[in-house]
């Protein structure tokens, strides 16, 4: 009897268990369910849904980044910034040749993001101070370059415009996340880390090391994802990338991120985060076309997603 | 015979599909100090959770002076007349001394809407007077004081008011002999006034020592009350563990040699503030105990040797003539370290039992830098079962295991690392009989295998017991060192200690 009572309640738990990490699914399903009644269906036309993947790329790619630097238990504030300048220092160098140039934004983002770490790491600061002084200093980098006009990338690029060399861009960039995060010793020890600084230290983990190569990576990342950004919006403005690094803060947690980071991170939280955050985007102004209107129901609606999909287990067990 | 101030009845406790606590009726008297033990999981310190209002009580319920007893919170116990000294930190850092102590009362001291701080520091003050703690100032910030210190204010804080009943909860562990001394003192002076402590404890000499009656716990289980003045601690051992336990409880051989190979040479190792100048040789297969006061340095020495001291100087040499600097290097170069403080520096509790068991060891498994998931898991289920680990399975947190069952899984992380070398920082610290056995064991097995261990510990029977050799430390230094033999005792240690 006892022993059937166990079974039962064990079978429970691990139930309620996967329902938890599940719930950031439903949430998609269920905004995806709403807005298409609400539409009438249009936003799952194909002509909507190809304009929503070009608006998920940039978002997917550089919330990665921010994953990991959550994971480790950090915020990162200058994604934005960062996106903006990089895709500058890429609409230069693509004069000189499309590889040279992602290379550069690359290099530009990792320099950034290493900026970023080395604050954050050596002097000890928290990492949302240091990333929201660094957005400004980087929004003014990009303000200063662009006060003369948009600078604008080489022609040939504008050539790439297209949805499968996109499609297949960020593939290739999720795919190379996972593998990190998922076959490799980083990977672990930024969830141990996120888990529990100091017994990751006494584990061998080398806290301050990865967190500065995480912000660094992180950089990089964002880097590369302006690559992408140029080839869709082809000339840069002071204020390109503006606001992104909120996007993927609230993408992150629709996606289930736990805020605290740590062992419970799952790499999906990325890309469903980033999926349910461009639905909503995307289908609010067609449910209501007045934009004052739009913000106030958008934070209304990240509300009750949030409380509903939020794992309420995962705040508690942490730190 | 007395009257009972407090009875259970029928308690039970459940969390998830574990029964912690299982059909426990109980009766307390007035003027008694109740022992209550049990091993680790036993389910003692949920039973005075639930009395002091931490946990909700899942079936069952208390009396006190025969009406129901069901605290919400702990300040609700508090007022009505029940607290409880806990096991890990029970003082809130950022706040006095004084602010600590009348936590949740601070109505007292309300001068319309304005606190006053005057006095309640001075009302505070007279307290601590009054259980002679005068080093303590109430007005100052509480992080200002030692582990111990903070034990001290606690007790102060859950016994000023004259509480019914006081629940002592594995307090001694954080407490040296004269800490010790103090709590039995405030212990004796509330059963004098006619009022109950509850005391739970690992030692059982002490709680014999200090105990009117002692109720033994199993599996959530009463297994039954005695009278301390009728009972031994083999008798005790044997009701806690329901069998007898063997006779390999320390190591019995003396007079055997170890090896003259030395493995590990530290010279001119110091740390400022903590540890001076330590130098000595650790041989093959040797254990080698290291002992003193808590405040001596020893604990330090350990993280030093593991290259986890910041600014460490003197150095850590293997035979090899690798220095060691860092954890990294002291990991890839087969040192093991366990310290004290287990749930922050020893495991990752917010994490898998899986990934703790694996983290030292993932370099190891890489193959070209990949790792798979699959290894993984092999590998710590099967250190996991070699140190037998309570569990579910290797996918449960760690934050969920008992104090015994965390050790182990601290074990199985450097039994399956394979190191040579084992720091273990007070391997036994809060843990049971049982366990204490398990673990002794496993170190004489290592010995025999020719491992070395460090075994820094407070406990001067287990050095005695485990050690081939024992290094005594005081204010930072060696002061002395002793080889193993029958006739070294706890006097011989204590000289060098104070």
């Amino acid at each position: 009897m006892e022993k059937q009572g166990d079974t039962t309640a064990l079978r429970m738990r691990t139930t309620s268990k996967y329902l938890r990490e599940l719930m950031p699914l439903f949430g998609f399903i269920g905004i995806v369910a709403v807005f298409s009644i609400l539409t009438g269906g249009k936003i799952i036309r194909p002509e909507t849904l190809s304009l929503m993947f070009s608006q998920v790329y940039v978002l997917m790619i550089a919330s990665m980044g921010v994953f990991m630097i959550m994971t480790v238990g950090g915020l990162d504030f200058s994604q934005g910034s960062i996106l903006g300048l990089a895709s500058i220092v890429f609409c230069w160098v693509s004069n000189y040749g499309i590889a040279l140039g992602v290379a550069a934004a690359v290099a530009a983002g990792a320099a950034m993001g290493a900026f970023n770490g080395f604050f954050h790491v050596k002097f000890k600061i928290a990492s949302f101070i240091v990333t929201i002084c660094t957005m400004y200093f980087f929004r003014g980098l990009c303000k200063y370059i662009t006060t003369n006009g948009p600078v604008p990338a080489s022609t040939s690029v504008m050539m790439l415009n297209e949805t499968w060399f996109k499609l297949l861009l960020a593939g290739i960039m999720l795919l190379l996340g996972f593998i990190v995060w998922h076959f490799t010793r980083f990977g672990y020890d930024l969830r141990a880390i996120g888990a529990g600084e100091t017994a990751a230290r006494f584990s061998g983990s080398r806290p301050d090391l990865k967190k500065f190569l995480v912000f660094t990576l992180s950089g990089a990342i964002t880097g590369f994802a302006s690559f992408i950004n140029v080839i869709k919006v082809g000339s840069i403005t002071g204020t390109a990338g503006s606001q992104l690094e909120t996007q993927i803060l609230i993408a992150l947690v629709l996606g289930g991120m736990p805020i605290s980071g740590g062992a419970k991170a799952r790499f999906s939280n990325i890309i469903i985060g980033s999926l349910t955050y461009c639905v909503l985007e995307m289908s609010l102004p067609m449910v209501f076309p007045v934009p004052a209107t739009q913000q106030l129901v958008k934070g209304i609606i990240f509300l009750i997603v949030v409380a509903l999909t939020i794992d309420h287990e995962s705040l508690r067990v942490i730190k | 015979m007395s009257d009972v101030i407090l009875r259970s009845e029928n308690l039970v406790k459940r969390f998830g599909i574990t029964t912690a606590v299982d059909d426990v009726s109980l009766e307390f008297e007035s003027g008694e100090i109740h022992g209550l033990i049990g091993e680790n999981g036993s389910g003692k310190s949920t039973f005075c959770s639930m009395l002091c209002g931490i946990y909700p009580i899942t079936g069952g319920r208390f009396l006190l002076e025969g009406k129901e007893f069901r605290a919400r919170s702990q300040v609700e116990a508090n007022r009505r007349g029940v607290s409880i000294i806990v096991q890990e930190m029970g003082t809130l850092p950022g706040l006095t001394v004084a602010e600590n102590i009348f936590f949740g009362e601070e109505d007292k001291f309300m001068l319309g809407i304005v606190k006053n701080t005057g006095a309640m520091n001075r009302e505070a003050q007279r307290l601590l007077d009054g259980y002679g703690f005068s080093r303590i100032v109430a007005s100052k910030m509480i992080d200002n004081y030692s582990f111990e210190d903070r034990k001290l204010i606690e007790i102060v804080k859950a016994t000023y008011f004259g509480p019914k009943v006081v629940a002592v909860d594995e307090t001694t562990t954080a407490l040296s002999q004269s800490g010790r001394e103090e709590l039995f003192t405030v212990m004796n002076r509330i059963k004098m006034g006619g009022k109950t402590v509850i005391f739970i404890s690992h030692d059982l000499e002490e709680v014999i020592d200090h105990t009117d009656r002692i109720s033994i716990l199993r599996d959530g289980k009463l297994v039954g009350t005695v009278r301390s003045a009728q009972t031994s601690s083999s008798e005790l051992k044997h009701l806690m563990v329901g069998r007898e336990l063997g006779n390999r409880y320390y190591r019995t051989d003396y007079g055997m040699s170890v090896s003259d190979e030395v493995v590990l040479m530290v010279d001119d190792m110091s740390v400022p503030g903590e540890i001076r100048d330590i130098s000595f040789r650790l041989h093959k297969g040797e254990i080698l105990g290291i002992g003193g006061l808590s405040e001596c340095g020893m604990h330090e020495a350990g993280k030093a040797i593991f290259g986890a001291s910041y600014g460490r100087t003197g150095s850590v040499t293997l035979k090899d003539g690798y220095a060691v600097n860092s954890i990294p290097g002291a990991i890839r170069h087969s040192i093991a370290y366990a310290s004290k403080d287990r749930d922050n520096e020893s495991v990752v509790v917010a994490d898998s039992i899986r990934d703790n068991i694996c983290l030292p060891s993932l370099d190891d498994m890489s193959r070209h830098a990949f790792l798979s998931e699959k290894r993984l898991n092999g590998f710590a289920q099967k250190n996991a079962e070699l140190m037998s680990v309570k569990m579910t399975g290797i996918d449960q947190y760690v934050s969920t295991l008992s104090g015994g069952n965390k050790q182990k899984v601290v074990l199985s992380r450097w039994l399956g690392k394979d190191s040579d070398i084992l720091v273990l920082d007070s391997p036994t610290r809060g843990i049971d009989v049982k366990v204490k056995a398990d673990i002794y064991a496993l170190m004489s097995d290592l010995k025999a295998r020719g491992k070395s261990i460090i075994m820094i510990s407070e406990e001067l029977q287990e050095l005695l017991g485990m050690s081939d050799r024992i290094l005594i430390m005081k204010n930072g230094r060696i002061n002395g060192e002793f080889i193993r033999n029958r006739d070294l005792g706890e006097k011989d240690l204590i000289t060098k200690m104070v």
